[in-house]
């Protein structure tokens, strides 16, 4: 028979049982549950090509503009706004080619908890290419490169690295195997190159967006049509643009894919330099293989470019 | 109707200001100190904000180096990021051969290598880090694939004891092209290692490998710290962080 002092001793005791197991069973449902599958934004087509690579199916990738928006003059729009305040993280280019993203983190209340990663933070600038009235200009393209695009993703799989630790090696594993298939792309019109004579090889582009993959060819921008990122140049800095192309021997001269090419046609009318268009990598699409595939024809062009000048 | 009353007019009193007119001197000074002050300024500030001022013994990537040596260097950024994971994953070191198979520039020997003066890189492995090299298969057949000339030659000699390993390119042929170190330190904290990376050029495409690979060292004998210009940089520069 049960004497209430045996009873309050029973309790006493499932009591401090209780007590002594609560702690264990927090730590052990701490301990299970899986770590928070992240969504991480994107500002650029090529950025959402690097982070879906590096990411694989350990995290969503999330676009913040639609995939036809021209970055170059984009408005921010609600539904922009809306997608920022659901992110993890946000991918930017950071150094002039997004900077409406800042506009939407701050009109989506972000800008004090959302982490920005800044692809571009160990990348090495170079100036934009040809004479920029005497003084050197940052180039921001840096994704329409292999290297410094590499050198970008190997930064986004370190701070993914870094917010999401349970899944950071692979994250490191998979940009290792990315950049190997980037610069087996870049071997492959190496290989095409290497008999090629680059000496003598004279161009301008229309947009100063190509002097990162020019780079990586031993090759150098001679003029740059637009006097700054996005600017139509003035009646006087065309002329001037034009004898420079004329006084340097250029021979080729780049426009822009996804641009028009009203301005490319008369400067080859007025020079007789051949005209060809390259990829700023801005797609209708979201892709993982967009940036791979965009830079094959960039390069294919550029091959081009340079065997017509041997001819 | 009242009647018209003239009076004679009242004498006037000019009343001198107790300042006697300082006033009108004073409002006149602070007028022409203010447009002194305002041309003043409009002619002596800063009409764009430089990246920063490198040190007498640093070069910077942006506007420092040429355009070759900025290629390289462009190139021997990730590779060093790639040469330092490598290094943490398996405890070995990227050797020039594996290079050449990994397709990694500056040290793969293509179209971008031809272009930049072909330069002849050495690998030199740091000799006071047996424990590491010991610590893995890896790393045991990094060091076995490693260039012969650079592990047993006597520039690999002097590393030892200084625990760096360093890519070190010589002999560009391209006219006013430098010599490079890529320095990979391998720093202990405690149980803890980490690898950091710089790069540092020489005037001297053919310039000798360093007899101390240390910082006061190497200014000594004339290299100079690549400092890059990098996207971190820039950002502090357009928010108006840096000078």
């Amino acid at each position: 028979m049960n004497s209430p002092a045996a009873l309050r001793t029973w309790v006493r005791r499932a009591l401090a049982l209780a007590l002594l197991l609560l702690p264990m069973l927090a730590l052990a449902s701490t301990a299970t549950e899986p770590s928070k599958r992240l969504k991480i934004g994107i500002t650029l087509h090529p950025y959402y090509s690097f982070v879906a690579n590096i990411v694989g199916d350990k995290a969503d990738v999330v676009p913040l503009i639609p995939a036809e928006a021209n970055p170059h003059n984009y408005q921010p729009q609600p539904d922009d706004i809306a997608r920022a305040m659901t992110l993890d993280a946000l991918v930017v280019n950071g150094i002039g080619h997004d900077e409406w993203a800042q506009e939407i983190v701050k009109a989506a209340g972000r800008l004090d908890d959302l982490p920005i990663i800044q692809a571009n933070a160990s990348v090495a600038l170079i100036p934009i290419g040809g004479d920029q009235g005497g003084g050197k200009v940052v180039n921001p393209h840096t994704f329409v490169s292999t290297t410094a695009a590499i050198q970008q993703v190997f930064e986004i799989a370190r701070r993914l690295g870094e917010l999401d630790p349970a899944n950071a090696r692979t994250y490191r594993q998979n940009a290792l195997a990315y950049a190997g298939r980037i610069r087996a792309l870049r071997a492959r019109y190496m290989t095409r190159f290497a008999g090629l004579d680059l000496s003598n090889f004279r161009c301008a582009t229309t947009h100063g967006g190509y002097d990162y993959m020019l780079q990586e060819f031993g090759l150098f921008v001679t003029a740059v049509i637009e006097p700054r990122h996005g600017v139509a140049p003035t009646a006087r800095q065309l002329a001037t643009t034009l004898d420079t192309i004329k006084k340097a021997h250029v021979q080729v001269l780049f426009a822009e894919k996804s641009f028009s090419l009203d301005l490319a046609k008369p400067i080859e009318a007025a020079t007789g330099v051949k005209v060809f268009a390259l990829s700023h990598i801005n797609g209708t699409q979201f892709s993982a293989d967009e940036f791979e595939t965009a830079m094959r024809d960039n390069i294919e062009t550029l091959a081009e470019a340079v065997e017509y000048t041997q001819r | 109707m009242k009647p018209l009353i003239l009076t004679a007019p009242a004498p006037i009193t000019v009343v001198q200001p107790r300042s006697g007119r300082w006033e009108t001197v004073a409002l006149l000074a602070a007028g022409v100190a203010l447009v002194l002050g305002m041309t003043g300024y409009l002619l002596l500030r800063p009409l764009k904000v430089a990246p920063p001022v490198a040190l007498s013994w640093q070069v910077r990537s942006f506007d420092g180096l040429s355009p070759v040596d900025q290629a390289i260097h462009s190139a021997l950024l990730p590779a060093g990021q790639e040469i330092i994971w490598n290094n943490d994953d398996t405890g070995g070191w990227i050797s020039l051969e594996r290079a050449q198979a990994m397709l990694l520039p500056p040290f793969y020997r293509d179209t971008f290598w031809k272009a930049n003066g072909e330069v002849s890189w050495q690998l030199i492995l740091p000799g006071t880090h047996l424990s590491h090299q010991q610590s893995g298969n890896a790393h045991l057949q990094a060091n076995a694939s490693a260039e012969p000339e650079a592990s047993s030659s006597a520039v690999a000699q002097a590393t030892q004891g200084q625990g760096a390993t360093v890519y070190y390119g010589t002999g560009g042929k391209v006219p006013g092209q430098s010599a490079y170190l890529l320095v990979i330190g391998h720093a202990h904290a405690g149980v803890m290692w980490a690898n950091q990376a710089t790069i540092w050029i020489h005037r001297d495409a053919n310039a000798p490998y360093p007899a101390i690979v240390k910082a006061e060292s190497l200014v000594g004998e004339g290299w100079r710290q690549v400092i890059p210009y990098d996207g971190s940089r820039e950002i502090e520069r357009v928010k108006g962080a840096l000078p």
